[in-house]
């Protein structure tokens, strides 16, 4: 029987790559499709897809590591550095939204009345919900890092407990920003006023509901004893989203909420 | 010279004496006598458990030993019909899709006629 001699990772052949391709193929001809054929077969073939190709590739890279033992450190500081550099990609991607907001709100043109908010604009109150969301979301930092110290300590009922307490956070957050888009008097297609909020506070929602699933995921795992006190880099990864996600909301809250309102 | 172990690097690394490696953590140290054996403890019943989460047994030394076996079988259809299952679907709906994606694009291509 072979054995490798070194610590890396080779892995085995796998279809995901390439149905993971074909989905985003799918759903980006689907979109063209939908808009002009009126038709949403295609882009929901390519969604279903892209849900099935992230499901079986994540559940292979858990059997790799947890049930074949193929992440050795030299592996995981490869997950490391990719997980860190793929939240700097989620900055930039965010950084985008906020170029938008300054551009528009920091020279307002005269057919926004030349002052921001826009003539005609109804702000939402930054004391009122925005200002539970935020203290939502900070607390939710506080019981992930609570969840963190658990798991590093062996304590196995108390990292369950405030890992589920993060997760709920994380739902009472998008309920209650749901909440605030019904009843916002104002909507996205109200100039550049409510393209800018409403584009960068629902990526943001997005990535909150995206984080909260991949904190789930980490509950699961951890309840199934997936995780040891010396390693747990899933849930590291899931941690550092989380907080990434809270950095931006503060981002938000202080820009669009406070400072623009 | 102080050390604190890198979590990023996963090395030990120079550090003030405030940061330095503290594996205890802030716990009290372990006692230096071995707990009492205990050689047969009774078997616990799954409603005395506190919450049911807890109770659920530790199934991943089996599926490591599963997912150890060496036939050669790829890892994503390692567990046999639940993921041949899984994969079939998956690759029947890429390969419809794609076939259902050029037909579709050929017939937006076309002009309009009118």
């Amino acid at each position: 029987m072979a054995h490798q001699a070194h610590a890396y990772h080779m892995v085995d052949p796998s279809p995901w790559p390439l149905t993971g391709a074909i989905a985003a193929l799918l759903m980006t001809s689907g979109l063209a499709v939908w808009f002009h054929q009126h038709s949403m077969i295609l882009m929901a073939i390519g969604t279903v897809l892209m849900l099935l190709t992230m499901y079986q590739w994540w559940r292979d890279i858990v059997r790799e590591g947890t049930f074949q033992g193929h992440h050795t450190p030299p592996v995981q500081k490869g997950l490391r550095y990719g997980m860190i550099l793929f939240i700097t990609s989620e900055v930039f991607f965010f950084l985008g939204f906020f170029w938008a907001f300054y551009h528009a709100s920091l020279a307002p043109t005269p057919e926004l009345g030349g002052c921001w908010p826009p003539t005609g604009i109804f702000t939402l109150d930054p004391l009122e919900v925005p200002l539970l969301n935020t203290a939502v979301l900070l607390a939710s930092g506080v019981t992930v890092t609570w969840a963190h110290h658990s798991m590093m300590g062996g304590d196995r009922k108390q990292a369950i407990q405030s890992l589920t307490m993060t997760i709920v956070l994380g739902f009472y957050f998008t309920v209650l920003q749901a909440m605030e888009y019904v009843d916002a008097p104002f909507t996205i297609g109200d100039g550049v006023y409510g393209a800018t909020f409403f584009v960068a506070t629902g990526f943001h929602g997005l990535h909150v509901m995206i984080g909260s699933i991949f904190l789930a995921v980490c509950l699961l795992r951890q309840i199934k004893h997936h995780f040891t006190s010396g390693h747990h880099f899933g849930f590291e990864a899931a941690a550092w989203y989380w907080h990434f996600v809270d950095v931006v909301w503060l981002f938000l809250y202080v820009s669009i909420y406070w400072w623009g309102s | 010279m102080y050390y604190k172990f890198s979590g990023f690097t996963q090395k030990l690394t120079g550090s003030a004496p405030t940061a330095a490696y503290s594996p205890q953590g802030l716990r009290p140290g372990v006692p230096a006598e071995a707990p009492p054996m205990i050689f047969a403890s009774p078997t616990k019943l799954v409603s005395e458990a506190k919450t049911v989460e807890y109770a659920v047994t530790n199934r991943v030394p089996d599926l490591q030993k599963l997912f150890q076996i060496p036939d050669g079988v790829p890892i994503h259809l390692k567990r046999g019909v639940p993921d041949r299952l899984l994969y079939r679907t998956t690759m029947a709906l890429t390969i419809g899709g794609t076939l259902y994606c050029l037909v579709a694009l050929y017939f937006a291509a076309q002009p309009n006629k009118k």
